[in-house]
């Protein structure tokens, strides 16, 4: 893994970790999870740390921050369809977060 | 259970303590009010079926000898500061006791008894209590190998260990010699040795407290699969969580260990709003529990491990959670049920407990390194890709230790049975059980 598509794959997985943590039910927050662990079986478990360091405390901004963190890491060689997934995996989180 | 086999074999024990005429108990003559109704021949087989279930308890004796021997410390001997290295003394009273058993054991002409003999059951009482002996120390044997050995007990259960295997010695040293005038009896090689050596072990192991929750370690029959369908409302989450535990066996990687705590997460958080009207205590520990989930699933985000399976459990959880939530919120909850499933849990945290110190200890599990530690400048022209997992032994940001100490495992020692202690003092006090006179004046 390059330092590029490491950088890209920590902003994904602490955007979502701190949605996870900041999840308003146990549900939402179980979903955001579901969405990590979706990141890290796409990369055989082979990812960097969490850093939590300057995140938004906004959920929407995390939110944002999450979904263009994900779709940078087409231009690392992870299979478009698979991003979709996640994506769409994320946004399901979002939907049960806000009712 | 070593405790079961144990104390069978210490009830036995003392109630052939204290049977004291026993030519008279196996037919023989003795006194002019009772006939003689065995004759020297058949009194000589019995005592020969009697040495064979002697065998067995000797045997049990000696194999524990050997799976507390390795890492026995004499409380006389002052213990390492440091775990990780063998006590530099050996236990010596505890060696000269097995020596001395391997020298009985292996000089006696009798075998072990067969499976039939120790499953058939005797005629005379005297001969029944032998093979119930015989019964609980092969039984017994497998304890040693499953719970008790290579290690796994801290010093106190050993010393209790050490003082069982004494007491059982002590009591048969002293039947040897109750048994001396049965035809062709053949007397333990080196009893006084035995009795010596027993006495040695009891006198240092007694001064430590005893630790009796030994009593639930040892072989206990494998639990299996609840299979079929699923049960209806919450006896199908009991199926699930039982199966989620029987999966567990296997070790999981780290992957489909976050989503088995997923679910326990989830479960925890829905039953416990479920139980709040019948069983509030319970609710609340709940909750507690949900918390420390979410706790254990936030740390091992940064906690990495390919190695191990686990995929079955992962299901079996999926299936807990779902049936769980299928539960009507107004539906009624059998206490039992609820009672059941929170010794589920607490067997599952504790399994859950195991795995995490089983994969830190063997590096199966290892620390995610954060990305400035990635790209940290090695002076080089083009930089390679720097470690990207470190183990838990060096990294000082995450310590799941505490976790599972205070949450995970609450109750690091378990309860010791009630009659722990009892059982052990009536063993005692059989060994040196006197029979009463005529006059009720004890007999010396």
């Amino acid at each position: 893994m390059l330092i590029d598509h490491a950088i890209a794959l920590t902003e994904a997985r602490s955007h979502v970790a701190a949605l996870a943590d900041r999840a308003r039910s146990i549900e939402a927050s179980s979903a955001y999870e579901h969405v990590l662990f979706e990141l890290d079986w796409l990369h055989d478990d082979d990812v960097p740390a969490l850093d939590t360091t300057g995140l938004p405390h906004d959920r929407g901004m995390l939110l944002a921050g999450a979904t263009a963190a994900i779709e940078g890491l087409i231009g690392h060689g992870i299979d478009a369809l698979r991003i979709e997934l996640v994506l769409a995996a994320l946004d399901g989180a979002w939907d049960l977060d806000a009712t | 259970m070593y405790g079961e086999n144990a104390g069978r074999l210490r009830a036995e024990l003392g109630v052939l303590l204290s049977q004291h005429r026993v030519q008279l108990r196996i037919g023989g003559g003795g006194t002019h009010t009772v006939p003689v109704t065995t004759t020297t021949d058949e009194r000589q087989q019995i005592g020969q079926q009697i040495r064979r279930y002697r065998q067995s308890a000797l045997a049990w004796c000696h194999q524990g000898t050997i799976a507390v021997a390795p890492t026995a410390v004499s409380a006389l001997v002052r213990a390492p500061t440091n775990p990780f290295l063998a006590a530099s003394e050996p236990h010596g009273a505890l060696h000269a006791m097995q020596r001395t058993l391997d020298h009985t054991v292996r000089t006696s002409t009798a075998t072990l008894p067969t499976l039939d003999e120790l499953t058939t059951p005797q005629a005379l009482p005297l001969v029944e209590s032998w093979r119930q002996v015989a019964r609980a120390a092969a039984l017994g044997e497998h304890d040693f190998t499953t719970g008790l050995g290579q290690g796994r007990l801290d010093s106190r259960q050993q010393q209790t260990v050490i003082s069982d295997i004494s007491a059982v010695v002590r009591a048969l040293v002293v039947l040897d010699q109750r048994y001396a005038r049965i035809p062709g009896w053949e007397k333990l090689s080196h009893a006084d040795r035995l009795g010596w050596g027993a006495l040695a072990c009891a006198l240092d192991a007694s001064l430590e407290p005893p630790d009796y929750s030994v009593d639930l370690r040892g072989w206990r029959p494998p639990s299996k699969l609840i299979t079929g369908p699923a049960k209806p409302g919450l006896l199908g989450v009991l199926q699930a969580q039982h199966n989620l535990i029987v999966r567990m066996r296997t070790f999981p990687n780290v992957l489909n260990l976050r989503l088995v705590v997923d679910s326990q997460r989830l479960l925890s958080g829905s039953l416990s709003k479920l139980a709040e009207s019948g069983e509030p205590d319970l609710a609340k520990k709940w909750s507690s529990r949900e918390q420390t989930y979410k706790t254990l699933q936030q740390t091992l985000r940064n906690v990495a491990g390919n190695i191990g399976r686990g995929n079955l459990a992962v299901a079996e959880g999926s299936n807990a959670v779902s049936r769980s939530t299928a539960l009507k919120p107004d539906a009624e909850l059998d206490p039992r049920a609820l009672h059941g499933l929170d010794k589920l849990f607490d067997r599952l945290d504790n399994r859950i407990a195991d795995v995490i110190e089983d994969g830190v200890r063997r590096n199966t599990y290892v620390v995610r390194v954060s990305v400035p530690e990635l790209a940290a400048d090695s002076g080089r022209m083009i930089a390679g890709l720097a470690e990207q997992h470190v183990p838990f032994s060096a990294s000082d940001r995450l310590d799941l230790s505490e976790l599972i100490k205070s949450c995970l495992r609450p109750s690091a020692s378990p309860l010791a049975p009630p009659d722990a202690a009892r059982s052990r003092a009536e063993l005692h006090a059989a060994i040196v059980h006197r029979p009463r006179g005529r006059d009720n004046s004890i007999e010396m």
